[in-house]
């Protein structure tokens, strides 16, 4: 199952995807932000990716690289917020990761991924339980190599990502914030879900969607 | 002059900040200031940082230094949070510079102002740096903190101080008779959760209204309470003295009843009277009250606050069974279900803190039954199962119903009948939030008396008069919505009677007044019959009333007044005139513009307009216009919202300043008026300008639909409700063929008091002769211009109000259709020519209280 099927139109895909799951969850990741945060994260995350998405295009082709590292840089300048320099250093990081290979295996791509995630917790200096998005970004890479591991392909290790990822997400809900914004909260900030971890989950569930062989019913994803 | 061998990068959310910070240390430099760079705010001029923004700055300050000086280097300060990160970043991006780069963790402005005055001396990087450092040790010296300044370099260790590890633990004994039931419980939890602490109580979770319930803490039960978290020792503190004060309720026999969470006792009790917390004198004085004394006997006798007056006898029965069918398929979106629940429950919340101020009014316990209802809406103990459920792909109504219960279920398996009442709280509140979720009706097709925890305004609207005998709730508050429109339905209703109203078995007869609260659980035979007199005495009075309904209301002296009604439905209007109405005085055209996505069309208004003009049968229909703001948002008036909605953008300056709503209104309105004698009312006028404004609107509409001029019938006229109108009504009434007082937000605006604060609604009596100066104002510019002085509110429906406004020189009132007729009884009354020196008098008090005394001595 471990093909090279991930080329660079699928990771554009999957950016397309993630764009139109923030602009559709814009004021859901904004509640929650408002509830233990700034109240600004789905409007940053929007106008962060609908950037990318602009900067992206219709049918990005050649290596995968040049594509994550841009999306990234785009990230880094447009987003404001702190997950402007986070998910802006996750692309980059993958980015670096992939290189100048144009179509990647499962494992590849599970390379790229934690190689972003080991520079979102570099970068944000957050360890499981901090209630943030790496409670949702750990599990779900650990559910990937899991699956990859089994057997699967690209595609299912990503769904079971996205799982995990969902997964982490609510866990956060009952966790004491301990970084960020909302640890300024203290205990106040339990019983909130991070919104971090909640545009996390979004960005696994663009990227089962984008591998998936029949594109899940979701319109508002294709660009 | 010695050159700056350090360079500065500031990076802040907000470019404002950094250019003021900037300035500050600039102020403090003697010697050459050295090169500096911002790199704050987004590229659109908002609030964040810029990790590619940073890197320029980095490179541009670098580049200014002297490459082969060992000490150089550039020094970054940061505001907080993302600036942290993009600082972080800034440096991989920046890649290799000619000097070495060093993040400060110092705070902004103090480590800025230290840094360029250490860095103007000529300084190296690692003296600038610590400089930097420092920067807060003059701020901690004075405000002696000295054992912060010497741990700066460390804050992750001075932070975590002694309460964040060690848990705080103090042992405290529940001394009040009925222990932590529903108010203290609601009370010590809401105290709790204002802590940044982690409270419990013998292990349960002080911040959850179901867990310290469920502890069962009974008098005389010593209970352990620890606290971790920065403000541990705090939040112990408060909530050992908290418990060790009884919750101010004594620790005798003082309270054997609790008042007001249960006050229907049962007949095994044998309790007689129970007292009326709320006296007759001063409250709601619109509603005609019968009292007919009913002697004590050993059955169900019980107490609530008059809320609609009348007798009504019937078997109960209750909404409570008619819930909609739950959905049981899989949701397709979790984020919808569950912003969809989290929306349920905010509107819940917002009406249950509405109710509770507006019940604390009467002094009861009602309220803590709203407070506890309030504390379940954010209990995690009913949400995170809901949650976790919604995300695993339950619909939210199921999830949220399958809470609900296994909590309700929990507490009714507890020992302490106090605790297992609240397994009613909890079901009421799942019920409210499970309406707003699925939203429909109750489908109330039942006759006979309507039990309910609460009634919603919607639920009262659809029940049906002729089959609904009364109304009693174990919650709810006299001056609700649910409450107006109960008297405005004619339907008796209690309200506030506990939660034992639950437990009565569908079925069973009730009987009550609604003009005393009193309440009673199957009467014995005798006693029924008393009630039954009690009806008929009640119906024949108001038969009597009624009969003349349909006859003008005129005084004694021969003056004609106009009573109209207030309505804001073709149905509404039909029954003003059933009633006897002479018009309306007041039709609210809010209902046309809200709960929808686009703004009603023109041709949508006439119709509605027109229909109830046809309802009204040739008496003149006065339509309001749009009278909304940042307390009623709609979808199609985007920024709405407002810190106080009430002195805002709303009523007429919402109109003139959105004409796309205006206009079409009053062309609609212009030509319904070809029809129909109809006139234009415009909300909360402040200023002549205004005036003049909306009168051009209305002839601008006029024209538009091609009327030459405007139709005989058709008036203009404005709300007086803000006292500046009041005051210069002289320079208005020209302008207008009449003057009408909203005397609600009048009476508002002019106390300073809102009617819904319970802390304030003493204040809020329409009756206080501040307010009646303003009345006696604006009659007296009025009248010289031959304009007529309407008053549109619950004080026209006040019957010791009616001779004072009538002596003041008000000619119209305009009240719910269901005081029509008690209106025109109480003009029939009136003889001006001592009701004048009346309310001349009245002018001249200080208190309403004085001024109800007046009426009621004459």
């Amino acid at each position: 199952m471990n093909e090279a099927t991930v080329t660079t139109a699928v990771l554009g895909a999957w950016l397309h995807r993630f764009a139109a799951a923030v602009a559709r969850h814009k004021q859901q990741l904004t509640d929650l932000d408002s509830a233990i945060g700034d109240a600004d994260h789905g409007t940053n995350m929007d106008r962060g990716m609908a950037a990318v998405a602009a900067a992206v295009g219709d049918a990005p082709s050649g290596p995968a690289g040049p594509l994550l590292k841009g999306a990234g840089m785009t990230l880094v300048s447009t987003v404001g917020g702190a997950s402007g320099p986070l998910y802006g250093t996750f692309f980059l990081r993958a980015a670096g990761a992939v290189g100048d290979a144009e179509v990647l295996d499962a494992t590849g791509l599970g390379r790229a991924l934690r190689a972003g995630l080991a520079g979102v917790q570099a970068r944000g200096k957050a360890e499981p339980g901090d209630k943030t998005m790496v409670d949702a970004l750990l599990p779900a890479l650990d559910a990937y190599d899991e699956a990859v591991a089994a057997g699967e392909g690209a595609a299912g290790a990503a769904r079971a990502a996205a799982r995990a990822a969902a997964a982490g997400r609510d866990a956060t809900t009952a966790l004491v914030a301990r970084k960020g914004r909302a640890s300024y909260l203290g205990e106040r900030s339990a019983g909130h879900t991070d919104p971090g971890a909640a545009s996390t989950v979004l960005l696994l569930e663009a990227l089962a969607d984008a591998l998936a062989e029949e594109p899940a019913d979701d319109p508002a994803g294709v660009p | 002059m010695t050159q700056p061998r350090v360079g500065i990068v500031v990076v802040s959310h907000s470019r404002p900040l950094a250019e003021a910070a900037v300035a500050l240390a600039g102020q403090m430099v003697g010697g050459a200031a050295p090169p500096l760079e911002v790199a704050a705010g987004t590229a659109d001029g908002g609030l964040g940082t810029d990790a590619v923004a940073v890197a320029e700055a980095l490179t541009g300050v670098a580049a200014r230094l002297p490459a082969d000086d060992a000490g150089a280097g550039v020094l970054v300060l940061m505001d907080l949070g993302s600036a942290v990160l993009s600082g972080e970043l800034a440096l991989e991006l920046a890649g290799e510079l000619p000097v070495p780069v060093r993040l400060s963790a110092a705070p902004l402005v103090e480590g800025l102002v230290a840094a360029v005055v250490q860095a103007g001396t000529g300084a190296g990087l690692d003296e600038v740096a610590a400089e930097a450092g420092g920067g807060l040790a003059a701020k901690q010296g004075q405000l002696g903190d000295a054992g912060m300044a010497s741990d700066a370099g460390e804050p992750g260790e001075a932070a975590a101080g002694a309460g964040d590890k060690e848990p705080v633990v103090a042992r405290v004994t529940v001394v009040n008779p009925h222990g932590l039931h529903a108010r203290p419980t609601a009370t010590l939890v809401e105290l709790a959760r204002g802590f940044d602490a982690a409270v419990r109580l013998d292990g349960a979770d002080a911040r959850s209204f179901m867990a310290v319930a469920s502890l069962g803490a009974g008098q005389g039960r010593e209970l352990e309470v620890t606290g971790t978290g920065a403000q541990a020792a705090e939040a112990v503190e408060a909530v050992v003295s908290l418990v060790a004060s009884g919750f101010g309720e004594g620790t005798g026999e003082e309270r054997a009843g609790d008042a007001g969470e249960d006050r229907v006792e049962s007949r095994a009790e044998g309790t007689t009277e129970v007292p009326d917390e709320v006296g007759d004198e001063g409250r709601d004085g619109q509603v005609p009250q019968v009292r007919t004394p009913v002697p004590a006997s050993a059955t169900t006798r019980a107490g609530g606050l008059p809320a609609a007056p009348g007798i009504g006898i019937g078997p109960a029965w209750r909404f409570s069974d008619d819930l909609p069918p739950l959905p049981d398929e899989a949701a397709a979106d979790p984020e919808g279900e569950a912003a969809a629940l989290r929306s349920a429950l905010d509107g819940v919340r917002e009406s249950v803190r509405a109710d509770a101020r507006a019940v604390s009014a009467g002094g009861g316990g009602a309220a803590a039954v709203f407070e506890a209802h309030g504390l379940l809406l954010d209990d995690p103990a009913l949400l995170d199962p809901a949650l976790d459920a919604v995300w695993r792909g339950a619909p939210a109504a199921a999830a949220w119903w399958a809470s609900v219960d296994t909590a309700a279920a929990r507490l009714e398996g507890l020992a302490d009948p106090y605790l297992r009442a609240r397994a009613v709280d909890v079901r009421s509140v799942g019920r409210q939030v499970l309406r707003r979720l699925l939203g429909g009706s109750r489908a109330p097709r039942r006759a006979g008396v309507l039990l309910a925890d609460d009634v919603a305004p919607d639920d009262v609207a659809r029940l049906d008069p002729a089959q609904v005998t009364a109304i009693l709730t174990a919650a709810g508050s006299a001056t609700s919505h649910a409450a107006i429109l109960a008297r405005a339905a004619g339907i008796p209703m209690v309200v506030g009677a506990g939660s034992a109203v639950m437990r009565v078995a569908e079925g069973t007869v009730v009987a009550l007044d609604g003009g005393t609260g009193e309440v009673e659980v199957d009467p014995a035979a005798d006693r029924l019959a008393g009630w039954e007199r009690r009806a008929g005495a009640v119906r024949a009075g108001r038969e009597a009333v009624r009969a003349r309904a349909h006859e003008p209301a005129v005084t004694r002296d021969g003056t004609t007044v106009l009573v109209e009604a207030n309505v804001r439905s073709t149905a509404d209007a039909a029954r003003a005139r059933d009633e006897g109405a002479d018009g309306v005085g007041l039709l609210r055209t809010e209902l046309l513009f809200l709960d929808r996505t686009t703004a009603p069309t023109e041709d949508e208004q006439l119709a509605e307009y027109a229909a109830v003009a046809g309802a009204m049968a040739g008496r003149r229909v006065t339509v309001r216009t749009l009278d909304i703001g940042g307390d009623k948002p709609v979808p199609y008036v985007p920024d709405l919202a407002e810190a106080n909605p009430f002195l805002g953008v709303r009523g007429l300056r919402l109109a003139l300043a959105r004409r796309e709503l205006l206009d079409p209104q009053l062309r609609a309105v212009a030509r319904a008026a070809a029809d129909h004698p109809l006139a234009v009312m415009v909300p909360m006028v402040t200023t002549v300008d205004e005036v003049r404004a909306a009168r051009e609107a209305l002839d601008a509409a006029v024209a538009a639909v091609g009327l030459g001029a405007p139709p005989p019938g058709l008036e203009f006229g404005i709300m007086v409700e803000v006292p500046a109108a009041a005051l210069r009504a002289a320079h208005l009434a020209p302008l207008v063929d009449f003057l009408s007082i909203g005397t609600n937000d009048l009476t508002q605006y002019v106390l300073a008091a809102e009617r819904g604060n319970a802390g304030v609604a003493v204040l809020a009596d329409g009756l206080d002769p501040a307010v009646l100066r303003l009345v006696a104002e604006v009659c007296e510019a009025a009248v010289p211009h031959g304009v007529r002085v309407a008053v549109c509110g619950e004080l026209a429906a006040d019957s010791a109000a009616v001779p004072l406004l009538l002596g003041l020189g008000v000619r119209e009132l305009s009240v719910g259709a269901g005081s029509v007729a008690g209106v025109k009884d109480a003009v029939r009354g009136v003889d001006l020519a001592a009701a004048a020196p009346l309310a001349r008098d009245a002018l001249g008090l200080a208190s309403a209280t004085e001024v109800r005394a007046l009426v009621a001595d004459h």
